[in-house]
């Protein structure tokens, strides 16, 4: 059976991808001063749900906040099932994932670059280091964290351009107030910028000092992706190597149809984790759950079941 | 079933060989170096705490003894974002290398609002700890100085009392000397001087970042009596700070 759609699954990811960045983002506008000396309401949530947090404070300090011991259900949902937090919920993951789409069409090229690399274990190794240098009271986890280094990188580099480049492009209209006719472009634009005014942009436009090394670092982390996919979480996220040691022996595992397959391995073509789907061997601690394999197989011979690993034999 | 759940347990320590992370020795060596080096080097650093000081490095209120802080801190920016008035800026070298992307105020740029606390209230690590606004109002996070080149009643016989009219704490901790002083033309005339109480100074930088003389300030804060560490203090001075926290 010939498959040519996308499969379900993926659009499903899709949407829980789309959503976690949106509430991402939404939880970095509610980041801001509100009536009476109050921020939004759990605007740092994704810092609680991540268990680098925890741990490395917890090394460093000896000591638990006890609102990031929300990481624990991460952490035990990757055991349990696998690392589906980089595939369906990481808003970084999200953005990589979307700057990934715009690779090659050629699938022979695809696959050569999509396949399992053993540089892929340097992201332990970034761990490792950070862990070892939290045990002298040393914590550089927000290098490298990837939540902390999308907020960082939204707060201080894309939020204030965006915000000035916003009000410079509603304030150039409103000076200029182009029109065809009786009709003027103002009546369109200035009810626009009222609500974004409101909404999303900053009360008074934000700057920072000594932004051009993380701008660099940003766009570095962004531009890899065109190199391989995903760059960042199959080589460099210490999250992502905390949650693939956690998920090395998952519930939910893949399963191959022996005979359906006829090993054109076209599943790896779109793998985002380099995580081999196909018969060199699956690799657990890679593997984001996307869902690409299954979608891409002509002959429906990838999906994911659970079974438990090692309790086949008797 | 039991059976199968200690077989899945034993397979997630001894899995069969393509499932393996399959960690190199020397990869694991060179990591564990690699951090052990870092920490060794930044512990090491003349900028340590209780060695030196840097004035500049003013931390938000309420943040940790700069060890646990910076055992605490991932440099996130949700203080940053939050900050109302843009102050909190990320460090790059006040703190030195540990101390890379980590909250500073910076007064030109902002000051610390009297009456909020967000930054300790968005932390997701307690590296600025949580405080009620009342806590928060009593911590110092520095000192203010008066700069007596630049400070106009000082430096040109001109009247001034934009820090004092700024100062938020109940009792203003600016307060003035009356001064018989010569101008340019030669006449005597009397001015209002403005001076530090040491005592009351919180160090919110509001004299600092409201001072008229535009680039370098007549008025400016250094981290020095910060509640936060019993060793950045103005020694000999018991009034100045020295509440822990």
């Amino acid at each position: 059976m010939a498959r040519s759609k996308t499969a379900w699954q993926v659009w499903l990811r899709r949407l829980s991808q789309t959503l976690f960045a949106a509430l991402f983002f939404y939880l970095f506008l509610q980041t801001v001063y509100h009536p009476v000396n109050q921020a939004g309401r759990g605007v740092d949530l994704f810092f609680h749900f991540d268990p680098l947090v925890l741990l490395s404070s917890w090394i460093a300090s000896h000591q638990v906040v006890a609102a990031l011991l929300l990481s624990l259900i991460t952490l035990a949902v990757t055991f349990l099932f696998g690392r589906w937090f980089c595939g369906w919920i990481c808003p970084f993951g999200a953005i990589h994932n979307l700057l990934t789409t715009g690779r090659a069409r050629n699938a022979k090229r695809r696959i050569a670059g999509s396949e399992y690399s053993r540089w892929q274990k340097s992201k332990y190794y970034i761990l490792f280091a950070l862990l070892v240098a939290c045990a002298l009271g040393l914590n550089l986890t927000g290098w490298f964290d990837p939540f902390s280094f999308l907020f960082r990188g939204t707060a201080l580099l894309l939020y204030p351009m965006l915000d000035d480049a916003t009000k410079a492009s509603f304030g150039w209209v409103y000076q200029a107030d182009p029109g065809v006719g009786s009709f003027k472009f103002t009546t369109v634009t200035e009810p626009v910028y009222e609500v974004l005014r409101r909404h999303v942009l900053a009360t008074t436009q934000p700057h920072f000092t000594g932004t051009l090394l993380i701008a660099l670092l940003f766009a570095a982390a962004l531009l890899l992706n065109l190199y391989r996919g995903r760059f960042w979480c199959r080589y460099v996220c210490p999250l992502g190597a905390l949650l693939g040691v956690a998920g090395k022996n998952p519930l939910v595992q893949i399963k191959r149809n022996q005979e359906a397959c006829n090993n054109c391995r076209l599943c790896v073509a779109d793998c985002q984790g380099g995580a081999n789907p196909d018969a060199a061997g699956w690799k657990p601690s890679e593997c984001f759950y996307c869902w690409n394999c299954h979608s891409a197989c002509p002959h429906d011979a990838v999906t994911f079941a659970i079974h438990v690993p090692g309790g086949e034999q008797r | 079933m039991t059976n199968a759940f200690f077989r899945w347990i034993k397979h997630f320590f001894r899995p069969p060989q393509p499932t393996r992370l399959d960690l190199s020795r020397r990869g694991v060596i060179l990591g564990g170096v690699a951090g052990l080096g870092t920490a060794l080097l930044v512990r090491s650093s003349a900028l340590g705490e209780g060695r030196t000081f840097s004035p500049t490095l003013v931390r938000p209120p309420c943040s940790l003894p700069e060890d646990d802080f910076l055992s605490r801190c991932i440099r996130c920016g949700e203080c940053m974002k939050v900050c109302p008035t843009n102050a909190v800026q990320p460090a790059l070298g006040e703190g030195g290398i540990a101390g890379l992307w980590t909250p500073v105020l910076n007064m030109r740029l902002g000051y610390c609002e009297y009456e909020c606390d967000l930054c300790a209230q968005v932390c997701p690590t307690q590296a600025i700890r949580k405080m009620t606004l009342k806590e928060k109002q009593q911590v110092k996070i520095g000192l203010a100085f008066f700069d007596k080149n630049r400070c106009l009643p000082y430096a040109f016989a001109r009247t001034c009392i934009v820090c004092e009219e700024h100062c938020p704490t109940p009792k203003k901790a600016i307060w003035f000397q009356e001064v018989q002083v010569m101008t340019p033309d030669g006449t005597l005339t009397t001015v209002k001087q403005p001076r530090i109480d040491p005592s009351l100074c919180t160090g919110c930088g509001i004299c600092e970042n409201k001072c008229p003389i535009a680039d370098r300030r007549g008025v400016y804060v250094t981290s020095v009596g910060e509640s936060r560490n019993p060793k950045n203090q103005v020694l000999l001075d018991s009034s100045a700070g020295a509440g822990y926290y």
